[in-house]
């Protein structure tokens, strides 16, 4: 019994280290979980909030994207192959709050591949857009292509997955 | 009141609380824990999903917010079904599509006033209890693609979730 408390310990505190280790020195995908995370809520605004946060957020959601960022979007009824900067990437989040009372950007799955040599990751993702006064959520896959630029994992290209063809 | 076999001498019963709590013998109890916790998580994340329906498209069969079960293993030993109600995956498992399979790897599916076609028949549906009017061009699917659809089709075809998946999306079936 006291030999299988002993195990028991020692798997917890390698346990406890190995997670210890994550938090301090986190790995490429922890980085670029923490990111979509943050550009999630950003994105999010509610009616509630007042002006100065929602440009405050708009102005800060540029800041996980490189600076031409490529976008192949294709929903139904809306085609899109451009590239952004900084500034049209403001402008089309400042535009969304202007044409909604709300919205609620959550992204249930990622899947995050890292490329062999570090400096490039691709993140599959699950978007649920809860727009305030719609009945139905907007699903939809994405990809997005992160790259490491001084340190600091960007997303420097959007694509729209189809996972269902009407 | 138990004995001890070695010592002939009879043993004081362990309080009810603590036998409720702990049982008789923790050491077992502990185990059969782990265990349970164990055979729920292969069970529940591997075999069968617990689902929770959200919206209308699979009205009048599944009302938003019925729990149910994806039956993982279900396509183990055939392939998905016509009529299968089934989910369909994007990224990954914690937000599905919940719809049913009307037409089969290299089947011709259309609409025509509501009636769906397939190779140019019409197809007999008793779950669809609601008319609607949808009218859309044959569509023929390729050889590892299905046709999925809800049940509540009273909205414009726009507005409803439809068309054509490729099999590894499908992850299984629902239970009920």
């Amino acid at each position: 019994m006291k030999l299988i408390i002993r195990i028991l310990l020692i798997a917890a505190l390698a346990a406890l280290g190995f997670w210890l280790w994550t938090v301090f020195f986190p790995g490429p995908e922890r980085i670029i979980r923490k990111q979509l995370a943050g550009l999630a809520a950003d994105i999010s605004f509610s009616q509630s909030q007042s002006d100065l946060v929602k440009i405050a957020h708009a102005q800060s959601v540029a800041g996980f994207f490189a600076d031409n960022v490529v976008m192949n979007i294709t929903i139904p009824g809306h085609d899109m192959q451009t590239t952004m900067g900084h500034d049209e990437i403001t402008q089309a989040v400042l535009t969304s709050r202007q044409a909604a009372t709300g919205i609620d950007l959550k992204f249930p799955d990622v899947n995050i591949t890292v490329a062999p040599d570090k400096n490039s990751a691709t993140a599959d993702v699950t978007v649920d857009a809860t727009v305030s006064g719609e009945r139905n959520a907007v699903l939809q896959e994405m990809k997005f292509t992160f790259e490491k630029t001084d340190g600091k994992w960007l997303i420097d290209q959007v694509e729209t997955v189809q996972v269902i063809t009407p | 009141m138990p004995i001890d076999t070695a010592t002939g001498q009879s043993q004081p019963q362990p309080h009810w609380v603590r036998v409720i709590a702990v049982g008789r013998n923790p050491t077992n109890t502990l185990a059969r824990v782990a265990i349970l916790i164990g055979v729920s998580f292969v069970v529940f994340h591997f075999i069968l999903l617990p689902i929770r329906v959200d919206g209308i498209s699979m009205q009048p069969t599944y009302k938003s917010g019925a729990v149910d079960f994806v039956d993982r293993l279900a396509y183990a030993w055939h392939e998905p079904r016509r009529g299968d109600v089934v989910s369909v995956r994007f990224a990954g498992y914690h937000l599905m599509l919940l719809k049913r399979i009307i037409g089969l790897p290299g089947e011709t599916v259309a609409f025509d006033r509501g009636r769906v076609l397939i190779n140019g028949q019409p197809l007999n549906e008793p779950y669809e209890r609601r008319s609607c009017n949808w009218t859309l061009p044959p569509k023929t699917l390729g050889p590892d693609e299905y046709f999925i659809v809800g049940d509540n089709r009273t909205m414009p075809w726009q507005d409803h979730m439809f068309g054509v998946v490729e099999r590894y999306r499908i992850v299984g079936k629902v239970l009920f």
